[in-house]
């Protein structure tokens, strides 16, 4: 496979993430902003600089088609196999609808709008932690709030270190590097453990366990 | 207390992560105490003061630390359940554990039912407590 072994795996502006998911690159940013399309930024650089991973545009791009959107728009890069094709067994369809609904947390801890994560959440949903020494425990509306006041975090990198499926309840470890904003200050990490429960065909988060590093 | 039936990590975890490995287990032996005999006191003191609980028994779904104490109670003992520690990860402050109990009985239970849990923990400075419950009930 040519496409496999050909060495530039990233996109490296908004033209050629936007050429690459054939749409305006006025759509791209707002997918990355109400979407959590995967949109890196070089650290120390402008804010503009950003770039993205093939393989992540894909897998978000699946995981978009598969889910629907209210966005009718469909995108799927030319020359890849048909998205919309049924999945391959239930795990992966269920892997696919959890990693959306992490999409939508992350989307909003990027852009710094608690409201925007909201639908990924339980209304009852909780969260606990340390950050600085400090526990905090109780609804997750602290974490929306948080969110909202600590605004954009453009550089963060959340990598999924673990996705656990069973039936009706899941775990999901993320790991997020390039944390900043007001109150998360510069270029912090945090581990986060997210207990999800199926309901009505969708995946909500029920908690949200974290731990900041001081490292 | 030997720590929760069956449990093996063959991670090579430095002392330090063994010694929080066997406080959340021990923490941990408190809620299967209290299954086992029907009581839910025995488990109280495993949980956090603002722990959550969620899953479903059945199609309806079980929310609140609440209802788990009720249900321990009006099910009564479990004499021959057999729990699994099938993961302990611990970060930092935080850890989960996934616990299988097998052969789950009572007057709520039934006979010979199986359990999934998803434990998350919170390090305390009084110990690692439980923060929620997550779990799947093989009806």
């Amino acid at each position: 496979m040519l496409q496999r072994n050909t060495p530039q795996k990233t996109l490296d502006s908004w033209k050629q993430i936007a050429g690459y998911l054939d749409r305006s690159e006025r759509t791209a940013r707002r997918w990355e902003v109400s979407e959590g399309l995967p949109v890196h930024r070089r650290g120390h650089q402008k804010s503009d600089t950003v770039f993205a991973y093939k393989h992540e545009i894909e897998a978000w791009t699946r995981r978009r088609t598969r889910f629907g959107s209210q966005d009718t728009a469909v995108a799927r890069p030319e020359g890849h196999e048909s998205p919309s094709e049924a999945p391959a067994n239930r795990y992966l369809t269920e892997h696919d609808a959890i990693t959306r609904t992490m999409d939508r947390y992350v989307a909003g801890a990027r852009v710094g709008d608690g409201d925007l994560m909201r639908p990924a959440f339980h209304r009852e949903a909780t969260m606990s932690g340390y950050c600085q020494g400090v526990e905090y425990s109780g609804s997750i509306e602290h974490v929306f709030e948080w969110v909202t006041l600590n605004g954009p975090a453009p550089n963060i990198e959340p990598r999924f270190a673990r996705i656990e499926i069973i039936e009706t309840i899941a775990l999901v470890h993320l790991e997020v590097r390039g944390w900043s904003g007001k109150l998360a200050g510069v270029n912090s990490r945090a581990s986060d453990v997210f207990t999800l429960l199926k309901l009505d065909g969708e995946w909500k988060i029920t908690h949200k366990l974290f731990h900041w590093h001081t490292d | 207390m030997s720590g929760a039936g069956g449990a093996y990590c063959l991670c090579m975890a430095t002392a330090k992560t063994q010694s929080e490995h066997d406080a959340i287990l021990k923490t941990l032996q408190l809620y299967i105490d209290g299954c086992k005999q029907g009581h839910s006191e025995l488990m109280r003191p495993a949980f956090h003061p603002q722990a959550s609980f969620f899953g479903y028994a059945g199609d309806q779904l079980a929310v609140g630390l609440g209802f788990l104490f009720d249900w321990i109670e009006r099910n009564g003992p479990a004499p021959d359940i057999e729990p699994r520690v099938v993961s302990v990860d611990i970060a930092e402050s935080i850890a989960v554990v996934r616990l299988e109990v097998a052969n789950w009985s009572g007057k709520l239970a039934g006979s010979g039912v199986r359990m999934s849990d998803l434990f998350t923990f919170l390090r305390m400075p009084e110990g690692w407590k439980i923060i929620q419950k997550a779990f799947h009930w093989y009806s």
